[in-house]
């Protein structure tokens, strides 16, 4: 379904508005994590390129891969800002019966790959799927969403260096380079170095992005996929997108009343 | 007829590898270059479009081959089981979690790569393994059941791990047993007095000691268990109950392991005079694995000296 660019920044105040309001009821969640990556999943949801109602065992289709996913709530916000998730339900997120956990589990609905929490690993995973999918000889293409902190861990890099030497252009990598990381900023923890410039010498085709402005992020998916090698969008943003008092920090807890007032502002 | 006795371990590995390739289209194999030294070469030549190779790199390996198995393939991960341990969390986080279909496959396990000292010598493998929830642990003795490991854990729902050396063995199995089923122990010797519980390559050395043991007037059974998970728990408990005393022998770690195993289930059911045999700390280089067991006290003399002495303590 084509949606209007007002219509998606209509979605994305949406789902930014229910992960302010889920902080508030669930401080076990990530919020500034969170926050940071709700246009790039909008331009994935939102375009349709990847959905939020496919049967089990599908094919011919599209895969969606949170490699961060203790950024899940951006997801289930965004579920339900097109309706894919009661607000109720919303409410309940990391509470023990609920569904919507915390990192991503096998009865986890929305995630193609129910286990991302631990970093790095749902990148081999997209490799993975990415390698199956070709070698069936589906159409089908893997969306992987990393963090940029996550890509301190070896395993980042060897599965990376695996997806170019394979040249798995079904494989679009978006890095949500929010520059924040539990120890806080991310060059201070640990140098990345130049990114574009190490995703490059691997063999892959680099695309820098506001990953806050949704246009210039659909823009790259555009020609990422028509990318013979395998493309990797790296998105600039801000971690905690939206709520002044913790935006480019490790913060990521709210009170109540603070996320009350905080989603107010937002839209 | 392919003649099992005659190939190694890991050539027997890498045949049915290639023999699966044949019978199931969804199989596809992962090395951390280790194409050559696992023999998974034999199912790349057969089947170069269903094969990887990830580099050095186990991560990845077992990471990718979790991805394989959600787009619906069963992958065989193979690389050395020391370095497999460096992927555990990935087995523990990307595999077992979701109980994918994984195989991963440890070759030179225990002492079988003797050259390269106690960095390439895993004695832990079982231990690690054997904790995850869902996987499936497979420890064969020789080429043979190898083969028929390999072949049977195609089988299995969920994930499964599978211990394997390199070029020794002492061909036992082949004409132990006609068909190899996940979860079963097979009785090499029967007897009363004692019985010597085993996995992997130590079988032939439990046989011979049960040899010795008779020359002595001890009368003692050989129950060898290529699964370690899920244990056959029915044959622990009757030989435990027969004899009163249980001898377990691991080329592994006594601590986790295979012995481990027995006694959890042992000191909860039908508690028997119990000794577990096997490693207890790293090995060393070595010319060849046979010198690390002597070394090491794993012999069919100290077998049958253990099972004695547990006789008389009974």
């Amino acid at each position: 379904m084509e949606r209007s660019r007002p219509e998606l920044n209509g979605l994305i105040c949406k789902a930014r508005r229910y992960i302010v309001l889920m902080a508030g009821y669930d401080p076990g969640m990530h919020l500034g994590s969170s926050l940071s990556v709700v246009e790039i999943a909008a331009a994935l949801y939102g375009t349709g390129r990847v959905k939020f109602n496919v049967a089990n065992g599908t094919r011919d289709r599209n895969y969606f891969v949170l490699s961060k996913g203790h950024a899940v709530h951006a997801i289930y916000a965004l579920a339900a800002a097109m309706g894919y998730l009661s607000i109720d339900e919303l409410r309940e997120t990391g509470s023990l019966g609920s569904r919507l956990q915390n990192h991503p589990e096998v009865d986890t609905p929305f995630v193609d790959v129910p286990n991302s929490g631990s970093l790095g690993q749902g990148i081999s995973i997209a490799v993975g799927l990415a390698l199956g999918l070709r070698l069936r000889g589906e159409p089908g293409r893997v969306y992987l969403v990393t963090g940029d902190g996550e890509l301190d861990e070896g395993q980042s890099w060897e599965s990376f260096a695996v997806a170019a030497h394979y040249g798995l252009n079904n494989l679009v990598t978006i890095v949500d380079l929010n520059g924040v990381q539990l120890d806080g900023h991310s060059e201070e923890v640990l140098r990345k170095g130049d990114l574009a410039a190490r995703f490059r010498s691997l063999g892959f085709e680099v695309f820098e992005v506001d990953g806050h402005d949704v246009g210039q992020i659909i823009e790259a998916l555009e020609k990422a996929e028509r990318s013979a090698k395998p493309p990797v969008i790296i998105a600039k943003t801000v971690r905690g997108r939206g709520v002044p008092p913790i935006e480019d920090t490790a913060k990521q807890r709210l009170s109540r009343d603070d996320a009350l007032k905080y989603a107010g502002n937002i839209c | 007829m392919l003649d099992l006795e005659g190939l190694t371990p890991r050539e027997a590995l890498g045949r049915a590898l290639a023999d699966l390739g044949d019978l199931r289209k969804d199989v596809v194999v992962l090395v951390a270059d280790t194409g050559e030294t696992t023999r998974a070469r034999f199912f790349a030549e057969r089947y170069p479009e269903r094969f990887f190779n990830v580099g050095i790199a186990e991560q990845a390996l077992v990471g990718i081959a979790a991805g394989l198995a959600l787009a619906g393939f069963m992958p065989y991960a193979l690389t050395f089981a020391a370095f497999m341990a460096r992927a555990w969390e990935q087995a523990r986080n990307s595999v077992d979690r979701m109980n994918l279909p994984v195989r991963l496959v440890g070759t030179h396990a225990g002492f079988a790569d003797a050259y390269d000292g106690s960095s390439h010598q895993m004695l832990e493998d079982i231990a690690i393994f054997r904790v995850l929830p869902n996987f499936t642990v497979l420890v064969p003795a020789d080429s043979c059941e190898v083969y028929r490991a390999v072949t049977a854990s195609a089988a299995v729902k969920g994930p499964v791990y599978v211990r394997v050396g390199r070029d020794f063995h002492i061909p036992t199995t082949c004409g132990m047993y006609d068909r190899f089923e996940v979860g079963r122990a097979y009785v090499a010797v029967e007897g009363g007095d004692v019985a010597i519980f085993t996995t992997g390559i130590t079988l032939p050395f439990a046989v011979e000691a049960a040899q010795l043991l008779k020359d002595r007037g001890i009368s003692a059974a050989v129950v060898h268990f290529p699964t370690v998970k899920p244990l056959d728990y029915a044959a622990v408990e009757k030989y435990a109950s027969a004899t009163g005393a249980v001898l377990t022998v691991e080329e592994h770690m006594v601590h986790g392991g295979f012995g481990s195993a027995v006694a959890e289930h042992l000191s909860q059911t039908k508690p028997a005079k119990m000794a577990i045999m096997g490693l207890k700390s790293y090995g060393r280089t070595a010319k060849n694995p046979q010198e690390l067991y002597q070394y090491y006290g794993l012999t069919p003399e100290n077998i049958a000296a253990r099972a004695e002495e547990l006789v008389r303590l009974r």
